[in-house]
């Protein structure tokens, strides 16, 4: 009677604990599983996240230009005579145009960069290019190294120990001015792992500075930087 | 009974370390709740067509105000407008805000087909591959260059996101294709030689370049007001 008793004891303990084991195992397998999944999940989602985010901001800005040109194509409602705001409107469009293109020498706060190489290694045009890059990548709106303005069609060389931009030869110090968001600028060079700790690293000497008032040349205009000879404009 | 009584309290902290544990994993689902990954796609795909329909009516917007202009023009006879008229399309064609065709070459990039032994960082194109590149147009004389349509400018971002690269505004997956204006041949000699490309192929990324006789680089397509643009520019006369 005792024994039956405890046997049909340890029988019901042994199953339970046998399938508590299968129980935990599965569990583990699965909390592993989700988790893979969880992170591959999240990856995804935060791309998509910023894709939206993206994607939202530049309807926004063509909301905006759309109601800009409306307000532009009002302006010219009476076509028998154009009004000043007509004739103000070109003006301002023609100016800003020159400005992108960089025809125009222009006028902010930014960055001022002084770049010389002091140790072994002479600074490159990939040094340089990833500099400039850099900036563009935090909204830059005019950049010219030696007072050489950078525009479409600005190439750096490398000419023997020193660069070459919109083929005029420059010499060290290089000296960039970044007219932006002078904060903006100055925080994406100094990024932990970034192209100022890299710079340091080949021992080149940096110097940053902010200006309230950076002022930046226009390109020549005489057809051997901006280049539009091969190009034939099509009609908007 | 003693010693099966301690064995109950074993079997049973198991249990209610497997409750916790279950208990756990159902929370943090729950937490996340947010939004899947199918909901922000189709979300995404939502804000995307937005976006062409926005950038069908402002296209039709800009032909409406060339028209206008045009005809502002001719009806007029007056020489200031006309004058300014011109001004503003030679402006805007310098700018690369207009859309130009010439002879050229057309490049496409493409991730290896499958990676190799080495790390899949180094089998996949980045904003690092794409700077040396466009700089090596430049300076074999390309006057209008566009990646995936986008027309790069001066101060073009190229950036690398996750998978994709942000160019000015948008984001692209691979492929990458190239449009450069200029002297064709000048431009695929350069090309074929260059150090970037080299590298580029030795890491098997498809790398393909050929000449184009007449080819078209869309305009650089403005996101907000002009006024944005300038703003914190101020136009100075040396």
């Amino acid at each position: 009677m005792k024994t039956g008793k405890s046997f049909a004891l340890t029988l019901a303990i042994t199953l339970v604990c046998l399938i508590m084991g299968i129980i935990i195992a599965w569990q583990y397998g699965s909390v592993k599983a989700n988790t893979q999944v969880a992170s591959f999940e999240k990856k995804r989602v935060s791309e998509l996240a910023e894709d939206i985010l993206q994607e939202r901001s530049n309807n926004e800005k063509l909301q905006q230009r759309i109601e800009e040109l409306q307000l532009e194509l009002a302006a010219f409602n009476n076509e028998e005579s154009v009004g000043r705001d007509a004739t103000d409107q070109l003006r301002k469009d023609v100016k800003a145009a020159r400005v992108m293109a960089g025809l125009e020498t222009v006028k902010g706060s930014g960055l001022l960069i002084v770049l010389d190489a002091e140790g072994d290694l002479i600074i490159e045009d990939r040094h340089m290019l990833e500099l400039i890059n850099e900036l563009r990548a935090s909204d830059v709106q005019a950049i010219s190294i030696n007072d050489e303005r950078i525009v479409a069609t600005s190439e750096i060389r490398k000419a023997g120990r020193y660069l070459m931009v919109n083929g005029h030869q420059l010499v060290t110090p290089y000296v960039v001015k970044a007219i932006g968001d002078p904060l903006k600028m100055e925080n994406s060079l100094r990024l932990l792992g970034g192209i100022l700790e890299k710079f340091t690293l080949y021992k080149f000497k940096v110097q940053l500075t902010q200006e309230d008032s950076l002022i930046i040349p226009a390109v020549r205009d005489d057809g051997t930087v901006l280049r539009t000879d091969l190009l034939t404009p099509i009609e908007p | 009974m003693k010693q099966y009584r301690s064995m109950f309290f074993v079997v049973l902290m198991l249990f209610g370390i497997v409750l916790v544990m279950q208990f756990r994993t159902v929370m943090e689902r729950g937490a996340e709740g947010g939004p899947t990954s199918r909901e922000l796609a189709l979300r995404l795909d939502a804000e995307q067509n937005a976006g062409k329909q926005l950038n069908e009516s402002l296209s039709a917007l800009e032909s409406q105000y060339g028209e206008k202009l045009k005809r502002i023009g001719e009806n007029q006879g007056n020489t200031e407008f006309m004058d300014l008229i011109a001004k503003r399309d030679l402006a805007f064609f310098q700018a690369g805000l207009t859309a130009v065709k010439g002879s050229g070459i057309v490049m496409t990039l493409n991730d290896a087909a499958a990676p190799g032994e080495l790390a899949l960082e180094d089998y996949i194109i980045h904003d690092s591959d794409i700077v040396p590149l466009l700089n090596d147009l430049r300076k074999a004389g390309a006057e209008a260059i566009s990646i995936n349509g986008e027309r790069v400018l001066g101060m073009t971002k190229t950036v690398c996101a996750g998978p994709t690269i942000l160019i000015n505004s948008s984001r692209y997956p691979v492929p990458f294709e190239f449009k450069a204006i200029g002297d064709p041949e000048v431009l695929y000699e350069a090309l074929e030689n260059s150090e970037s490309v080299g590298v580029l192929r030795l890491y098997d990324i498809r790398v393909e370049i050929r000449i184009e006789p007449e080819l078209t680089i869309g305009k650089y397509r403005i996101y907000g007001s002009m006024d944005e643009l300038m703003t914190g520019l101020e136009v100075v006369v040396p």
